[in-house]
């Protein structure tokens, strides 16, 4: 789909003619000098260097729900020695698994919040009344602000955590927001229901 | 139905000869064969060690296929079209007869998801804003506004007809006004970088180009999700198939944005910066992709080979450029050297679920092809190069398959388990509620 300006053609019609004009004047030397053969064009690929760095995206710093009217620093998370993702110390803090994606990044990043403490609300106690189409920020460290949309909210239980849906990664910038629902397992001292919200990038 | 119009301006009879030739390729499946029956690729390379697949059977895989189809269309459609905005009649019917295949394909594809009788539909709507598409750029090679805004005029209504069946066939799943607000940046796209390309504002060109190739692509998983039934279409929804999809995007692109430099690095043209600023811009969201799945580290790794690769294939065309056996030489033994070492990369980042010898085998067979379309086109022989780009865009899928399992599975190895325990229980009684 290139275009091919007849370069070698035009240089060859230039000499042709140079050597025909020269031709046809008058002689002034019985012997004239040959006209010097023109120079190759340079060629434009010998500049060409590939792409050594892209993109980085900011860590994420702070989460703002209005709909919710949460606004949170973000703790980060990793995993626990069981495998399982660590959860934030407060729960009227939220935390990012920082061994996932960034949010904004092509890949569903994951922030978690408690539901409840022993004694009150948690960060995300209205998770589940989300609506469809709310807004999600998250500040990043750059000064720049990722905004989402939630697509939907479910609730699931612990025992079938669609780990897929909720961590795999599909290169597309989606965000997932998890905490907990349900009934209260007093046994176990656990919700057994995860409640998760996921949302696309605005 | 409308039915096709060629216009009956007296100086576009030159037209006629490749206008036939699309309106061969659109006919039905199978009128339009690979010389002597047999493919470049197969006449002319060792059997690939990622081997191509039989015709896809499953339902995601054929929706996989419906988006490469037609992100192909649009890169072929603007070679077309850029092809005779150049007046370069061998090239354009070259890129015609690509497209027809195409075409062909896409029609064979829409009967095997959708049913045979949606596919007849669908075949003739789609051939004419192909036709269209060929006037509208004739137009502006003549510098004729009047058959540019009548083609555009053309085109505007073609997409109404072909959103208006895309809703018909998805039964209340997909509204009017999106899938006319689809098509037509379909159709903008395409007339937006012809006019870019004949005004010589290639880096617009391109940049257009790409968002048209990620937008036809993304139509394809638009048109499955809603024209499928809704247990088939849930499948599109699986994060295997989701990084399939977009790492096959990715990939593919890569293929046709390679190809692209190449040509212009053969005709040492005005267009070879453009082109070399998407080739790079695709590495970055290759590298950027790789982040996300391995972390920086192997991202940066990965960018720092990828990158190596990208610029001894523009060597090789420029070697070719210069007519210079010894660099050219020189590019393909550094390429071999790439092959196995982006090879072992691979293998070591997915911990040993891909092969390096496979893979280097398959890198050589990419490589090969990508060297022989450049020894095609430096050559003049537009319908051989475009046969084995089209046959490396398949074979790239093939290969983006198998690694976006690998790289899933590798993913998922390290994934938390199960859900997380995000509530201490003092406020039960209303969660509970809920």
């Amino acid at each position: 789909m290139r275009a091919y300006p007849r370069i070698g053609l035009l240089a060859g019609v230039a000499v042709l003619l140079t050597a025909l004009l020269t031709g046809a004047q008058p002689a002034a030397d019985p012997a004239p000098l040959a006209p010097a053969p023109a120079a190759p064009p340079p060629l434009v690929a010998d500049t060409f260097r590939s792409a050594r760095t892209y993109p980085q995206v900011a860590a994420p710093l702070r989460l703002r729900i209005p709909a919710l009217r949460v606004n949170s620093a973000l703790q980060r998370l990793g995993l626990q020695a069981d495998g399982t993702v660590a959860v934030p110390k407060r729960p009227d803090v939220a935390g990012w698994y920082e061994a996932g994606p960034r949010p904004g990044q092509d890949g569903p990043a994951v922030i978690l919040g408690h539901v409840d403490s022993r004694a009150g609300p948690g960060i995300f106690f209205d998770l589940v009344r989300l609506p469809r189409g709310a807004v999600i920020e998250v500040d990043r460290a750059d000064g720049s602000t990722a905004t989402f949309r939630v697509t939907r909210v479910s609730r699931v239980a612990k025992t079938r955590f669609p780990t897929d849906l909720v961590y795999a990664p599909t290169l597309e910038p989606t965000l997932r927001l998890v905490t907990c629902g349900g009934s209260f397992d007093e046994s176990r001292r656990s919700y057994r229901d995860n409640v998760i919200a996921f949302a696309s990038l605005a | 139905m409308r039915h096709m119009q060629l216009r009956g301006h007296g100086h576009h009879w030159q037209l006629l000869p490749i206008l036939c030739i699309g309106l061969l390729a659109v006919l039905p499946a199978g009128s339009l064969t690979v010389p002597q029956g047999r493919s470049v690729a197969s006449a002319q390379t060792s059997r690939p060690a990622v081997a191509s697949r039989a015709a896809p059977a499953t339902t995601p895989e054929l929706a996989l296929r419906l988006q490469a189809l037609l992100g192909q269309h649009s890169l072929l459609a603007a070679d077309f079209m850029r092809g005779r905005i150049r007046g370069d009649e061998d090239f354009a019917q070259a890129a015609n007869a690509a497209l027809g295949k195409n075409t062909d394909a896409m029609g064979q594809l829409m009967g095997d998801l959708f049913g045979d009788a949606t596919a007849k539909k669908f075949a003739p709507l789609w051939a004419e804003h192909i036709v269209e598409l060929f006037t509208y750029a004739g137009g502006l090679a003549d510098q004729d506004d009047d058959v540019r805004a009548e083609a555009r005029e053309e085109l505007i209504e073609y997409e109404q007809d072909l959103a208006g069946f895309f809703v018909d066939e998805a039964h209340g799943r997909l509204t009017t006004a999106a899938a006319n607000r689809a098509m037509r940046m379909h159709v903008d796209h395409l007339l937006m970088q012809a006019d870019a390309y004949a005004a010589k504002d290639y880096p617009t060109a391109d940049r257009i180009l790409r968002e048209s190739y990620e937008h036809t692509y993304d139509l394809g998983a638009t048109i499955a999700d809603a024209l499928l039934p809704a247990k088939e279409a849930a499948a599109l929804q699986a994060p295997t198939w989701r990084l399939r999809s977009r790492l096959g995007k990715l990939l593919a692109e890569h293929v046709v944005l390679v190809e692209d430099v190449t040509r212009a690095a053969v005709t040492n043209t005005a267009d070879f910066t453009a082109a070399g600023q998407s080739v790079n811009g695709n590495t970055r969201d290759l590298a950027a992709a790789m982040d996300i799945l391995f972390g920086a580290t192997a991202a940066k790794d990965f960018q720092s080979l990828w990158a190596y690769y990208v610029e001894q294939v523009v060597a090789y065309a420029s070697g070719s450029a210069a007519g210079d056996a010894t660099r050219r030489e020189r590019a393909r033994a550094n390429l071999h050297d790439f092959e196995g070492r982006m090879a072992a990369f691979l293998e070591s980042v997915t911990g040993k679920r891909l092969g390096s010898s496979s893979l280097a085998n398959a890198f050589l067979v990419h490589d090969q092809m990508l060297l022989r379309h450049v020894d095609a086109f430096a050559g003049k022989d537009y319908g051989t190069a475009h046969q084995i780009a089209y046959e490396t865009y398949e074979q790239m899928f093939d290969l983006a398959r198998q690694l976006a399992d690998a790289f899933g599975a590798t993913v998922a190895a390290r994934l938390p388990v199960g859900g997380p325990q995000t509530g201490y229980g003092g406020m039960a009684d209303a969660v509970g509620r809920r």
